[in-house]
């Protein structure tokens, strides 16, 4: 074959059909981080892939377009599935892809992104569907690995805030193999308890660790679960489905049992404070009342026609006393006179004259006043205080007075 | 679509002590409201205190004193003490 002289054409064409028929390269998968990524006009992708010891070109065909459920962009860890082959025309050989998928945590990532905005179509995480967390719970669901922090803290709190509170733990595998029909089984045979609340949940973990409460049964258990759910999974920065279908979401199962559990102290607290305003309350209504029943009996009786009575009672008293007293003293003045006018008549009594030596001397029962009414041997009567002398009258003598 | 899962139970035999003890709790707190409405009449005054001891008596005997042991599901299904 020496000394034959071959195109360009010839030797890629001769080079093409090495890669072609190279078992290896025809299905080969490729791992790497993307750069240089260009979506073109036709579809057609065009990107590299790299990792620290080298790069290779890719293409993606538009035909092949449905074999990618992401948008590519520059630094994604992908794993790239296809055919590796030379393209004559630049005599330079690229990874023809027809499947790229994210690799690791990023496929990881993906999923859950996925699940999330399907069941968020779904309407699963909207707030109608949220049953509110009862405020007294009697009897509290954990479903977890009865092992670990998780129900450890959950118990610990629990005890704390309402010794009183019945925990009901399911122990659920909550990682790894088999862990996401544990949890839903815990879940629905505990909503077949009649429980007040259900605390779902796992302490804290990587991505993979948690990765049960990102799975689509449990997001369905969660949400068919007639008993209200809450949710701990893992650290508060960590948010699962499960976080989002649940009717609460509580940052850590620790902050679940607070929420959970009402703490006993604060409630009989409030059973004092209720039964204190209700005796204040009844009492101010008696108080009231009473008030009012006085108010009304003073204006009952002030307008009452006793009081009335009483009124002309006394007015009457009044009057009485005030005319008695008039009279009394009318009758006092009258007597003071009396005596008064009894002794001027006293003074002028006849009877005191005729004490004195004067008589009073009558004849045929008129005053014996003139020597002129009578004569010789006449009977005359002639008063003296102690008594009456008859007389006769023996002889009489006029005489003359003047007038002094 | 997903509504149609959702069942809600609000049989009164199925609700469980917490649930009434909630209920017993807001009635209270609604009748200790209407008591501070001083539009109430004396007979209805006593009438709503007499009910409010009665939710008093049945919230304190519903908060049942007794310590709980944590209960543990078993593979059978039956609840031992954890």
């Amino acid at each position: 074959m020496a000394g034959n002289i071959y195109s360009v054409g010839q030797i890629n064409s001769y080079i093409k059909n090495m890669f072609e028929q190279d078992f290896m390269l025809k299905k080969i998968s490729i791992r790497g981080e993307v750069s240089n990524c260009k979506y073109h006009s036709t579809g057609h992708i065009y990107f590299s892939l790299k990792d620290e010891s080298g790069v290779i070109n890719c293409v993606m065909f538009a035909s092949d377009r449905k074999n990618i459920s992401f948008h590519m962009e520059e630094g994604h860890k992908v794993i790239v599935t296809g055919k590796v082959s030379v393209y004559t025309r630049d005599g330079s050989y690229q990874l023809y892809a027809g499947k790229i998928t994210l690799d690791g945590l990023g496929q990881l990532y993906l999923k859950y992104e996925f699940l999330r905005n399907e069941l968020e179509e779904m309407g699963m995480f909207s707030e109608e569907y949220k049953r509110p967390i009862p405020r007294f719970a009697s009897k509290i669901g954990i479903v977890t690995a009865s092992t670990g922090a998780a129900v450890r803290d959950i118990i610990q709190i629990s005890k704390r805030r309402n010794p009183y509170v019945q925990l009901v733990l399911y122990p659920a595998l909550v990682q790894g193999e088999g862990a996401k029909e544990s949890i839903v089984r815990g879940i629905q045979k505990l909503d077949s308890l009649n429980l007040d609340v259900i605390i779902v949940g796992r302490g804290g973990g990587s991505i993979e660790d948690l990765w049960a409460f990102n799975e689509e049964i449990v997001a369905r258990a969660i949400f068919n679960c007639n008993t209200p759910v809450i949710s701990a999974v893992g650290h508060e920065t960590d948010t699962t489905i499960a976080d989002w279908v649940a009717d609460f979401r509580a940052p850590t199962p620790s902050a679940a049992a607070e929420i959970a559990v009402f703490e006993y102290d604060k409630a009989a607290e409030a059973l004092n404070l209720a039964k204190l305003q209700l005796d204040g309350l009844i009492n101010k209504f008696i108080t009231e009342n009473k008030n009012m029943y006085s108010q009304y009996m003073l204006r009952l009786k002030y307008i009452s026609p006793m009081q009335n009575y009483e009124n002309q009672k006394k007015r009457y008293e009044e009057l009485l006393k005030k005319t008695n007293r008039c009279i009394k003293q009318k009758i006092n003045s009258d007597k003071n006179r009396l005596s008064v006018m009894a002794e001027k008549l006293e003074l002028l009594s006849p009877v005191k004259k005729i004490s004195s030596g004067f008589s009073y001397v009558t004849y045929n029962d008129a005053a014996l006043v003139s020597v002129k009414q009578v004569n010789e041997n006449d009977n005359i009567r002639i008063r003296v205080s102690d008594g009456e002398i008859n007389a006769l009258v023996v002889s009489k003598n006029e005489i003359k007075r003047e007038n002094i | 679509m997903a509504s149609g899962n959702k069942k809600k139970s609000d049989d009164e035999k199925s609700k469980t002590n917490g649930m009434l003890l909630e209920e017993t709790f807001t009635q209270l707190e609604l009748l200790i409201e209407n008591l501070e409405n001083q539009d109430v009449s004396l007979e209805e005054a006593f009438e709503l205190y007499k009910n409010g001891i009665g939710l008093l008596k049945s919230c304190k005997e519903k908060i049942d004193e007794v310590e709980k042991k944590v209960l543990v599901l078993n593979e059978v299904g039956d609840l031992d003490e954890f």
